[in-house]
């Protein structure tokens, strides 16, 4: 690549309420292992969200700071402008339920980004507990297994436009207990935390891969390696 | 005069606590006050009405300010107190069976709300409220909105409060009385969103003000910045007032919930770390380059790790840095992404061994690990 590849971290004062902000960091170190140049990009509430990115993030929030996000990149079409380039997008709980067509928060049903095709309830109004806990996939995508850990009361349904990141092994994912996540081309999102790509660095690898244009090369980080395995063996 | 059945309730409590001490090796505390509630559900507010109470909560450092509250409020007569940390209904419960005629207790964040309805303090410290246990607390806001129902109804209580802190001023903003102590301003790690009404809250260094009209720019007293340990202190001899107690001079290294062990020849100094906002704190002070990290994640630590992302290690670089316990390699891999050089071993021992004997070393540990290391 002949720029540096561009991680932008959207709104972390506002989605980063469970640690997600750390896919961007393991996202530029696995970069840099490889000699490719990478940098994060912090995106506040108060900024304009660029759109030459190569990838944007998105993380678990509460409901008032989940709406206020929603509102910012309600501002301006960017985060589409830059899917359409080719940019990657990984979108976590809150995250995930902004770009899909609608969720519930603060007690109110609002239209979010319309991204992904799905649509989230909020489980306290269909009688459901929230979900918080270990929880493992297994992933058609990525090849493998994925760990994380969920803590959210949405129930989410998936639309005929997308695929789930996975299907259910150990926890309640999008809430009905089979499957977890959405994807559609460039886009994912998960309930998964962890940050899901420092306990799935496959996952990460993914990404990056869609992101540069090309598979990336090997690289064998025993402490990731064995994190990982941990973690699958553990749930 | 007391009732039979409470009378009963506490004999029969007292017995199961000496059993657990003595064939359990416990502290009692907490079984025993299972067995007066459980035998008279409303023994805390029976109890608690022959005193005057304080109670202290937050998210941070309520075991160690709660010793110094005891100590201010003890010039006025014998206090009573959970001073082991045992904070839950049945800890509170526990403590009140002493006869002394002040109470000086901590309280857990989410046991808040019904201490103070059945206590009736006369004071409440509230310390801060950030993010921990999300496993169980689920949301910072969810608390502070738990909280805000039960000092809205606490008509008697005065609430002192470090008005830096949002969620605080945000929980007593319909109490009574409110003694507002802000430190100058402190931005607040999760305080992005106004708690009171949702906007994004506008923030100039350490002073916030929203438009609806939550700020820390009124105080009732104001004072210079410093550490955590520092600031507790201010706070309980505020609270000591409102009983009558006068302030007294709080030894901040007392604050700081240390303790010293020697290891294999070397001596380790080990804080409790629970959360984001307390590794920050604990980080700042790590003055030696020698330093051990233990990490676990049992239901008082909090299930979840993925906080750890949300903490800067970037200060312990340069520093011999050795990680262990049930989760170290969370840790270990979170601070090798940050660049942090460190070793991941299994055991304290270990750990500990990797320094040459004669050595200072600064430990920081887990809820569950820095118990398991105070009852060695």
């Amino acid at each position: 690549m002949s720029k540096a590849l561009k991680i932008v971290r959207i709104h972390n004062e506002l989605l980063g309420t469970y640690g997600d902000q750390g896919n961007a960091d393991v996202l530029a170190f696995r970069a840099k292992a490889r000699n490719i140049d990478a940098q994060i990009v912090d995106i506040s509430f108060l900024d304009v969200l660029p759109t030459d990115g190569d990838i944007y993030l998105m993380g678990g929030a509460e409901d008032a700071a989940q709406l206020l996000s929603l509102e910012a990149l309600q501002r301006d079409n960017n985060l589409q402008a830059a899917l359409d380039h080719g940019a990657v997008l990984l979108a976590i709980c809150a995250g995930f339920q902004i770009i899909g067509n609608s969720f519930e928060a603060s007690g109110k049903k609002v239209s979010g980004l319309g991204l992904l095709d799905v649509d989230s309830a909020s489980g306290a109004n269909i009688g459901k507990k929230r979900f918080v806990g270990d929880t493992k996939i297994k992933s058609g995508v990525v090849g493998c297994e994925l760990t994380g850990f969920e803590n959210h009361a949405g129930y989410t349904t998936l639309g005929s436009g997308v695929q789930p990141l996975g299907v259910v092994v150990v926890g309640h994912g999008n809430g009905d207990g089979k499957y977890d996540g959405a994807i559609k081309g460039n886009i994912f999102g998960t309930y998964l935390h962890g940050p899901v790509l420092a306990r799935n660095p496959e996952f990460a690898d993914l990404l990056l891969s869609m992101a540069i244009g090309e598979q990336v090369s090997q690289y064998d980080d025993n402490l990731a390696t064995k994190y990982a395995r941990m973690r699958r063996d553990a749930i | 005069m007391k009732n039979l059945r409470l009378t009963v309730a506490e004999f029969s409590a007292r017995s199961a606590g000496a059993l657990s001490r003595t064939f359990l090796g416990k502290s009692g505390e907490t079984i025993s006050g299972r067995v007066a509630l459980g035998l008279y559900p409303n023994s805390i507010k029976t109890l608690a009405a022959e005193k005057t109470v304080l109670l202290v909560s937050g998210t941070n450092g309520k075991t160690s300010t709660t010793k110094s509250l005891s100590q201010i409020v003890s010039s006025l007569g014998k206090v009573a107190s959970n001073t082991t940390g045992s904070n839950l209904n049945w800890g509170v419960a526990n403590a009140l069976m002493n006869r002394n005629p002040f109470a000086v207790l901590e309280v857990d964040e989410l046991h808040l709300p019904n201490v103070i309805s059945e206590t009736n303090p006369k004071a409440v410290l509230l310390l801060n409220l950030t993010r921990d246990q999300l496993h169980r607390m689920h949301e910072v806001k969810r608390v502070a909105d738990h909280w805000r129902d039960a000092c809205t109804q606490a008509t008697d209580t005065t609430f002192v409060i470090d008005v830096d802190d949002p969620f605080l001023n945000y929980a007593t903003q319909s109490a009574k009385q409110v003694i507002k102590v802000s430190f100058g301003g402190r931005r607040h790690s999760d305080g992005s969103v106004c708690p009171s009404c949702g906007k994004y809250l506008n923030w100039s260094g350490g002073i916030y003000s929203c438009g609806c009209g939550l700020t820390n720019k009124v105080a009732d007293r104001t004072f210079p910045d410093g550490s955590a340990s520092y600031r507790n202190a201010i706070l309980a001899n505020a609270a000591g007032e409102i009983v009558g107690a006068k302030a007294i001079e709080v030894d901040e290294k007392a604050l700081e919930r240390t303790i010293t062990k020697h290891v294999g020849g070397s001596t380790a100094t080990i804080r409790l770390t629970k959360n984001p906002a307390s590794w920050t704190e604990a980080l700042r002070g790590i003055d030696s380059n020698n330093v051990v990290l233990i990490l676990n994640a049992r239901q008082v630590d909090g299930l979840d790790t993925s906080w750890l992302w949300d903490v800067s290690y970037v200060s312990l670089k340069g520093k011999k840095v050795i990680v262990c316990g049930e989760r170290g390699m969370d840790l270990s891999y979170r601070l090798q992404v940050e660049g942090v050089a460190n070793t991941l071993v299994d055991t304290f021992e270990i750990a500990m061994s990797q320094f040459p004997s004669g050595s200072e070393v600064s430990v920081l540990a887990a809820y569950t690990a820095f118990f398991a290391l105070a009852s060695k």
